[in-house]
């Protein structure tokens, strides 16, 4: 075997002397081509003979690299490798044995360049498509070599920056191989992806550190060629865009353990990098098991320090937003259980200031507004979960955060003392920011199933109405839900503009579901806008919001009878200013009188009366004049100049219930019911927790209008029309409240009676004169004799029949339906018409 | 096999502390160095030794794993297909000797249960400043059921010994275990290891 070619050359085998003439006499020729070409001739001939040949050219390889004569060796991984391209024949796999063991000798090596010379020719090895691959096969060593040399830590940066990018290529050229084979060696086990996954990302971690340092000229060309990063990400793409089902779980495990490892969630630009190159390179429908993942590695990590939670949690909103409408899975609620846990764990951490409630020593200390950072982080990210799902999800979810949201007096223990209070508002502050996180952007086309009574019922009632905060927050998030037309910046600010068609509003005609819901709860919303006008500790955000719900009802929910009961409610607002038996301090008189000021002027303009715009403007500038500091825009400034002498002013600058109705009761508007002031009215079912709120509904029992009893004709006229067809009577209930006697005293607003409760929630709004041509209709035809009736129908009947038979003389053809088209054309009562048609019809059913 | 140029293949995975001297040990062995201001491993480095133990060529691949806390996953996805493994500690750093227990848990969930572990106290050469007794280290790897050597990498104390008297242990083990000794058509890139140690369990 030691002997040196050529000396007894005739008596060695063929295929041996052909090999050993490949071999130029100084290693420095290279490969000599005239006998490659002759050998490779050999080798496809004779396919038979490939093995020997690969396993005596390995022989000669493993004998050069330990005499060190590299220069042969290099040329014996040239010919290995062009008889690798040339054969793609099924005896290829005894030879690739061969070449593989010669691989991992190169790979054995300390020297550089024969390392990277056995990578290279490993890769041309992975691109090649074997038919029948061998399955004994096993790329443990190399993995390991590759993973190896990713890590490499030669002295000199650009044979480092080498090493590395061939074991990158290495990775790259074994997932290859056998990443499509399931008989092959099984690359997805976690033994090989923790060795892969890490080497990927330590190098792609290292993106940052390289491009930091100061840009040499020199660098500057080396940049053109790919860096071991570049190479690292585009290599971790192609692994998990390969990856199946069942193997997402072991290649993204790695990633997480390795990002804990290296504490890069913390300034958590990497994580969210790898985060987005692993979610945009995935196959989509896996998206929700990366989500999946991570969700479980946050509460693997609840204990761990606020900024690594945060990082996570940031991590999962970025992903969340890239697997878009993929992202949560099928396990919606679980997505958000989760994340309110850690919400609520975050919270108990901040006010125990420990992991386990105990405060035990050793124990890390909490920095409270790391906390907050989580927290705030965690509300985003329940934003942009909510973000990705179908309407009917998203208010799924709403009314799942809602029903975490603790209320005293119901059946969530609620922690009493002091501590538990806090702990209760934080969590309430908390649930109700992620709700208007989950509320933005919300376009719900059906009010009624998006925001259910259990949903609404829940969110005003009183117990969230006594903190500045939260008050705030649940005007928020109506105001988010009913804003649909993204109207709601226009109003951001309080003013009296003179000509609303400079705020180029969007508004759509308001639904029959729109019409629906407003009858289901407009009382309650009112309520809850009277109520919240009354609290003393509102601040400008509060009378900001107020005004931008109502303006915003206005354009989007309101019929005519919705804009009455809004002017109704400002008025009454407008009183309790006047009034003041809360004795509200002058900054919340003007700003509720502001208020009222700035809703009417938009109101009026949006009504197109000229009378009542006329009204308001005149009140307007004669606050101008007189007293403007009852206008928005010198109320809500940095320091409003406020007058004392709020009791002493003259009625002109007040807007008038009598005249405001009696202006747009001349413009058809229901002026009776203008007329009646806004009693804040408790409707539907309502919340035992909501009679606190009770002592804020008494009036003083004084008021001479809050008793006095409709006038009588418009009573009258009111049930007459009940009687008519299609009367639709607006649902005015009472509920008594136990817990308020002296609300016993008023005398009940209206009569109710099954029929108007049934009319009430089936009945659609019908335009007022349509209302009235049927009530005259009616009234004709109860009041006129029969004959009368019958001989009017009759004339018209037989005008008709005449007309009929003319055309039937004509078609032949009978018509299909000639009662129906008689009736629908009268438009009247059948039982009236029907004896007339039944002496003429017979005749007609002949055809 | 004529093209082989070893009789027995083994792995050998060093762990440990950071900064007990792994890499020191494998270099002094390995090229007979001893780099005096030897940086921290990233991630793991490999070296390859062929020694001859009684006229058989045995290749050891040695796998040296970085101590650092952060390399920690990478390192133990080195464990598994380790034949032995040498946890090394430093005489002169007590929380080096403390550790090992967590070492040893760390083998246990993640090493081979056929895996030879040999403890090993580094730095004899500074004996002044000796934290850690021979007795006590002794006595903790006779509880734990593991060969025991003090070194020095700088002095080139028993660092022959450690490796050399690690292969034949390996050999005789691999005899013990395996009476098909030429197994036909060893791996590619695994060479003949996985038939010694994988098929059957000598404990």
């Amino acid at each position: 075997m030691y002997g040196v070619c050529g000396c007894c050359g005739a008596l060695r085998p063929r295929y041996k002397r052909l090999v050993d003439n490949i071999f130029p006499e100084d290693p420095e020729d290279g490969l000599v081509k005239t006998n490659m070409e002759k050998l490779t001739f050999y080798a496809l001939s004779a396919p038979e003979k490939l093995d020997r040949i690969g396993a005596y050219l390995s022989e000669r390889l493993i004998r050069d690299v330990s005499r060190h004569r590299y220069g042969y060796v290099c040329i014996a991984m040239e010919a290995l490798d062009q008889l690798l391209m040339a054969c793609h024949c099924q005896s290829i796999n005894l030879f690739v044995e061969s070449f593989l063991k010669m691989v991992a000798k190169l790979l054995e090596s300390e020297k550089p360049n024969l390392q990277i010379l056995g990578t290279n020719s490993f890769v041309k090895f992975a691109n090649i498509e074997e038919d029948t691959p061998s399955y004994h096969r096993s790329y443990d060593f190399f993995v390991s070599r590759f993973s190896e040399m990713c890590h490499s830590s030669h002295d000199d940066p650009d044979v480092r920056t080498k090493i590395r990018m061939s074991g990158i290529k290495g990775l790259q050229g074994v997932v290859r191989k056998t990443v499509n084979d399931e008989l092959q060696a099984n690359i997805w086990d976690p033994q090989h992806m923790d060795k892969i996954v890490p080497s990927l990302l330590f190098n792609l971690q290292h993106a940052e550190e390289a491009e930091s340092r100061s840009p040499s000229p020199l660098q500057a060309t080396e940049k053109e060629k790919e860096s071991p990063a570049e190479l690292a990400e585009r290599c971790l793409r192609e692994l998990l865009g390969r990856a199946a089902y069942g193997n997402i779980k072991n290649a993204i495990k790695p990633v997480l353990i390795h990002l804990d490892n290296h504490s890069l969630w913390e300034p958590k630009t990497f994580a969210i990098r790898c985060f987005k190159i692993i979610m945009y390179s995935i196959q989509p429908q896996h998206s929700h098991l990366v989500i999946q993942q991570l969700l479980g590695h946050l509460d693997a990590n609840s204990k761990s320090a606020a900024t690594v939670r945060a990082g996570i949690v940031e991590v999962l909103s970025e992903a969340a937003v890239i697997a878009a409408s993929g992202s949560v899975g099928p396990t919606v609620l679980e997505v958000f259980n989760t994340l309110l846990r850690q919400l609520r764990l975050s919270i108990d951490y901040a006010l125990t200031g420990s992991y386990d409630g105990a405060g035990s020593v050793g124990t890390k200390i909490i920095k409270e507004h790391e906390e907050r950072m989580f927290q705030e982080a965690v509300i985003k990210t329940i934003g942009s979960f909510a973000s990705t799902l179908p309407t009917y999800q998203r208010s799924e979810v709403m009314l799942f955060i809602m029903s975490k949201v603790p209320l005293p007096s119901l059946h969530q223990a609620v922690e009493a003392g002091k501590a538990g209070e806090n702990r209760n508002r934080l969590t309430q502050i908390m649930l109700l920011k992620s709700l208007l996180q989950v509320s933005l952007g919300f376009q719900c086309s059906n009010m009624l199933t998006a925001l259910p009574s259990s949903f609404l019922d829940r969110l005003l009632s009183a117990a969230l109405m006594e903190d500045a905060e939260i008050r705030l927050f649940v005007l928020e998030i109506l105001i988010s839900f009913i804003d649909r037309h993204g109207n709601r910046h226009k109003f951001s600010a309080i003013s009296t503009i003179s000509d609303i068609s400079v705020l180029k509003l969007k508004v759509d005609k308001c639904s029959r579901q729109d019409t629906v819901f407003m009858k289901k709860h407009a009382q309650q919303l009112y309520r809850h806008i009277y109520l919240t006008c009354k609290e003393e500790s509102n601040v400008q955000a509060h009378y900001e919001a107020l005004y931008s719900m109502l303006v915003l009802i206005s354009i989007e929910l309101a019929n005519e009878e919705v804009v009455v009961d809004l002017i109704r409610l400002v008025l009454a607002v407008q009183e309790i200013a006047q009034i003041n038996e809360d004795n509200l301090p002058a900054y919340n008189r003007c700003a509720l009188y502001a208020l009222g000021a700035a809703y009417l002027n938009l109101i009026s303009q949006l009504t197109t009366v000229p009378t009542f715009c006329q009204h308001i403007h005149e009140v307007i500038q004669m606050r101008q004049k007189e007293a403007p500091y009852l206008l928005p825009e010198d109320v809500f400034v940095e320091r409003p100049r406020l007058s004392r002498s709020l009791d002493r002013l003259g009625p002109e600058v007040f807007f008038r219930q009598s005249k405001i109705s009696e202006v747009l009761g001349g413009s058809g508007y229901n002026s009776d019911r203008l007329s009646t002031p806004y009693v804040p009215q408790l409707t539907g079912t309502c919340l035992p927790g909501a009679s606190r709120g009770a002592p804020a509904l008494s009036r003083p029992p004084g008021r001479p209008r809050a008793q006095r009893p409709a006038p009588r004709s418009a009573d009258e006229d009111r049930l007459s029309k009940r009687k008519s067809i299609g009367e639709t009577i607006s649902l005015q209930v009472e509920v008594e409240s136990r817990n308020s006697p002296e609300r016993e005293e008023r005398a009940p607003a209206e009569e109710i009676t099954y029929e108007t409760l049934k009319k009430a929630i089936d009945s659609v709004a019908v335009e007022e004169q349509e209302r009235e041509r049927r009530r005259q209709v009616v009234e004709k035809f109860q009041k006129a004799p029969f004959e009368e009736i019958a001989a009017h129908c009759g004339a018209r009947a037989t005008l008709l029949q005449s007309k009929l038979n003319q055309i039937f003389e004509i078609t032949i053809r009978p018509p299909p339906s000639p009662s129906g088209t008689i009736t629908a054309a009268y438009g009247q009562p059948q039982n009236h018409s029907i004896p007339v048609y039944e002496m003429k019809f017979p005749d007609l059913c002949v055809y | 096999m004529s093209m082989e140029d070893y009789d027995f293949l083994f792995k050998i995975v060093l762990i440990g502390n950071a900064g007990v001297g792994k890499t020191c040990l494998v270099r002094r062995f390995t090229q007979g160095l001893f780099p005096p201001g030897q940086g921290a491993t990233i991630g793991v480095d490999f070296m390859i030794k062929t020694v001859e133990i009684n006229g058989e060529k045995v290749k050891l691949q040695i796998w040296d794993t970085a101590g650092q806390e952060r390399f920690r996953s990478i390192t133990q996805s080195y464990y598994r297909s380790a034949n032995a493994l040498i946890l090394t500690y430093d005489i002169t750093c007590e929380e080096s000797f403390r550790c090992l227990p967590e070492w040893l848990r760390e083998i246990e969930q993640y090493a081979s249960n056929k895996v030879i572990t040999v403890l090993v106290g580094n730095k004899i050469d500074l004996a002044d400043k000796r934290e850690v007794s021979q007795q006590r280290a002794a006595e903790f790897s006779e509880a734990q059921d593991m060969y025991y050597l003090e070194t020095s990498a700088k002095e080139s104390d028993n660092v022959e010994k450690l490796f050399l008297d690690l292969a034949c242990r390996l050999i005789s083990e691999a005899r013990q275990n395996t009476l098909v000794n030429n197994v036909a058509s060893p791996l590619p890139g695994e060479g003949k290891s996985i038939s010694y140690l994988t098929c059957c369990n000598f404990n």
